[in-house]
């Protein structure tokens, strides 16, 4: 038992993460083909508009397709209609937590191919200043909110129609996951209406921005994510968790120093054994390169998966030394 | 101009003065204790050699002296040059020293500064190029000028007087940065990602090898002595980083065989003793042998010149170079507990940590006399700790040898009210 937890937590997180990222990116961006079909609640963006691979749905689009629906019928029989996709959505949310975002959205994990793609160019990494930080976090809760207000606006006909799924016009998912299965239909802009055009537009401005930002700067989208907004607002609750132990920790800043969202709690915070914060994307980075034993752990259901250990570090930040073993 | 003869004086009278502070200590290391680890012969000869015979401290490249944790060895060694750590801890340079600062001033700055000014000083580094002082307490700040006035290139590393805000850590990143382009002026080579990462796996190495030897202290009834930890991260200072590593895995593997044999170095009731404040620094190990002369066991320690040197780790996210220079920076100062920092939290919650990891029964505070930061941090100190019930014996002390009579009365009647409880918990 020892030596499996042991094994466990020596783990080379990169490369587990990496070979978990392209299980899932090849289920949700391909699965289709292979007749995979996880519903249409899925709280990661395996977006709706790759038709022909996509082994479930994104959320967000029929979420934003209910909520555009006339008020009559939203408030009517619809409502629970709604309710229930929510409940859905929340339950498989439940499971994984924030671990979604890490471990299986396409997109987060497209943006980790591009990182790994800039260090292999020995290109650094830029960060924002804490004041920057500050105000960008919060932009992922105003695009949370037009999203669910767009289309209310919409049903209640106080906006015009063509704002369909207004996210969905904007969001880099669109016209970026169904280009892997070949699609490059969405890469246009739709000039059918007015207001077709500058969302479409501003859809590419965002993909370009997507790919830009996502070359210089760790998770670069996931900042402003709406889905990360809306997952977080479910957190408290969820089975897999994110744990600290203030006591065993130096506060050394090695946790902060790799998290992709530069969240500085997970290192200063010591009181709060709950340490999750809402940019956490639960990559478990910060575990992996925590160097006092047990400070950090992830636990599912009560029960601890991955935790930090002396060894594990000394293993992951290895660089040719390791003939030597500890006795415990 | 003053009582104290100075080297340029009498160089071979001081010389053999200072070697016999030397030679006592060894030998009381050596001799009142049964069961030296066998290991510890690589240590003793190496502070025999050093410190009694004066020979060279050994070097490749440029010899670059440090004066405090803070300066980040693994750049010294990435530009092909070897750091030495200056501090001292000897009473005869503590002497010297004297001249240069105010009389109540903190015997490591004085010693430290009486060494370099001293002419055929030990340890020898007689060919020190540069000297990087980071700036932290106000002693050390203001020694700058002093050794530049002996004639040394120094380079001020500048530290902010706080860690915890991001500022403070961009600031040090930046100064770490103005460091590496000196170090590039001094020694003519580039800074690379391989040899910064060659340099940084062999502190590694080592930190493993030291992190082995302090769980290893997790063992009760105790493997080996305080007085001989105390030895072997005092070698640290000037020894080769890898024979320094590698007598230490050994000293390791003897440690663990003797923990599969259920070997004792203390006796079973022996209180442990978590040792804290200013650095004791060969051959000023008065304190720590002090307390193992009185029947304790020193089996762990939060000072500069032990745990607080070696323990803490760097972490890297991306090997570039950007990202391991920043990395160092932020090791050399976020997990420090330094008295000099604005904030004493983290010293206090690495005090209750290690008095729990080590099942510690008591601590000893030693504050150098005229070092004012440990000074002041020790109200709150002993407040948190008499908050979670663990006693704790303050020494205000120095170099000078004259207090030794009182400390080992107070010492011996600490360490019996350590007993007598440790029996009424039972
Ligand atoms: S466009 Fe974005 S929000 Fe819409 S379904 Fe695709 S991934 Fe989801
Ligand atoms: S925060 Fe990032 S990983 Fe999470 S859903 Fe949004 S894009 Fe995907
Ligand atoms: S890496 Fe671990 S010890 Fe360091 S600050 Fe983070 S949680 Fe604390
Ligand atoms: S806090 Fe930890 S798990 Fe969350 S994003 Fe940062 S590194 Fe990943
Ligand atoms: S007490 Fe602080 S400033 Fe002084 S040598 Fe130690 S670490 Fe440096």
């Amino acid at each position: 038992m020892k030596r499996i937890r042991d094994a466990i937590n020596g783990v080379d997180l990169r490369r587990f993460r990496f070979w978990l990222q392209l299980f899932f990116f090849v289920l949700l961006v391909y699965g289709g083909y292979l007749a995979v079909n996880l519903g249409q609640y899925l709280p990661t963006f395996s977006c709706g508009f790759n038709d022909a691979g996509r082994g479930g749905i994104c959320y967000l689009l029929p979420l934003q397709h209910q909520l555009a629906m006339s008020w009559r019928t939203l408030f009517g029989w619809a409502g629970l209609m709604v309710v229930q996709g929510f409940l859905f959505f929340a339950l498989w949310f439940f499971v994984l937590n924030k671990g979604w975002c890490g471990y299986v959205c396409p997109l987060g994990t497209i943006q980790d191919w591009i990182t790994s793609l800039r260090t292999r160019l020995g290109i650094r990494y830029s960060r924002y200043t804490e004041g920057q930080f500050r105000r960008l976090t919060l932009i992922k809760y105003l695009l949370l909110a037009l999203m669910i207000l767009i289309p209310l606006g919409i049903g209640g006909a106080l906006l015009p129609h063509d704002m369909g799924t207004p996210f969905c016009d904007i969001c880099p998912g669109r016209m970026i996951i169904p280009m892997f299965t070949g699609d490059f239909s969405q890469l246009t802009i739709d000039f059918s209406t007015k207001t077709t055009t500058v969302m479409t537009a501003l859809g590419l401005l965002v993909t370009g921005l997507f790919l830009g930002g996502a070359f210089f700067k760790k998770r670069f989208f996931c900042f402003f994510c709406p889905m990360s907004a809306l997952h977080y607002l479910l957190s408290k609750p969820a089975l897999l968790r994110l744990k600290k132990d203030g006591a065993k920790c130096t506060r050394c800043g090695d946790c902060y120093r790799v998290c992709d969202m530069e969240i500085r709690e997970i290192a200063d915070e010591v009181k709060d054994p709950r340490i999750m914060q809402d940019d956490c994307i639960m990559c478990l980075k910060c575990v992996a390169t925590c160097p006092e034993p047990g400070a950090l752990k992830a636990t599912f259901a009560g029960i601890t998966l991955f935790e930090s250990t002396e060894q594990g570090f000394i293993k992951r930040m290895n660089q040719g030394h390791n003939d030597e073993q500890h006795p415990h | 101009m003053n009582s104290t003869p100075t080297d340029a004086a009498a160089p071979a009278y001081n010389r053999s003065r200072q070697a016999r502070e030397a030679e006592t200590l060894l030998d009381r290391i050596e001799d009142d204790f049964p069961d030296n680890p066998q290991a510890m012969r690589y240590f003793y000869d190496l502070f025999r050699n050093v410190y009694c015979h004066g020979e060279p401290v050994r070097h490749q490249g440029t010899l670059v002296g440090t004066t405090c944790i803070h300066a980040p060895e693994e750049l010294i060694y990435a530009f092909g040059a070897t750091p030495v750590r200056l501090c001292n801890g000897s009473y005869h340079y503590d002497q010297i020293g004297a001249d240069f600062m105010p009389a109540k001033s903190c015997p490591l700055v004085k010693a430290t500064l009486g060494s370099l000014h001293a002419k055929a000083a030990v340890p020898n580094t007689q060919s020190l190029e540069l000297i990087v002082n980071p700036t932290t307490c106000d002693q050390k700040t203001k020694a700058s000028a002093m050794m530049e006035a002996m004639g040394y290139k120094v380079h001020d590393l500048e530290l902010p007087p706080a860690k915890e805000s991001e500022e403070a850590r961009l600031y040090w990143q930046r100064s770490v940065r103005s460091f590496a382009l000196r170090l590039r002026e001094l020694t003519g080579r580039k800074l690379t990602r391989n040899n910064l990462k060659a340099a940084m796996a062999r502190t590694a190495r080592a930190q493993a090898a030291f992190r082995t030897l302090h769980q290893l202290r997790k063992s009760a009834p105790a493997l080996f002595l305080g007085k001989d930890a105390f030895l072997v991260t005092n070698a640290y200072f000037f020894d080769d980083i890898d024979r320094w590593t590698e007598a230490v895995e050994q000293l390791n593997a003897e440690l663990r065989s003797r923990q599969t044999e259920g070997f004792q170095a203390a006796q079973k009731r022996a209180p442990r003793i978590l040792f804290t404040g200013s650095p004791p620094i060969f051959p000023n190990l008065k304190l720590p042998l002090l307390i193992e002369e009185a029947g304790g066991v020193v089996v762990a320690d939060e000072t500069c010149s032990a745990n607080r040197m070696l323990y803490d780790m760097t972490a890297v996210d991306e090997w570039l170079l950007n990202d391991m220079v920043d990395g160092l920076a932020d090791r050399y100062l976020k997990p420090c507990t330094c008295p000099i920092f604005t904030r004493n939290d983290d010293r206090q919650r690495r005090l209750l940590q290690l008095a729990a990891d080590f099942n510690v029964d008591g601590v000893v505070y030693q504050a150098f006399a005229g070092c004012q930061v440990y000074e002041m941090e020790y109200r709150s100190i002993a407040d948190v700790l008499a908050a979670q019930g663990i006693p704790m014996l303050y020494v205000e002390t120095d170099y000078s040898p004259d207090d030794m009579g009182q400390l080992s009365t107070r010492i011996e009647a600490f360490l019996e009210s350590l007993k007598t409880r440790k029996r009424n918990k039972q």
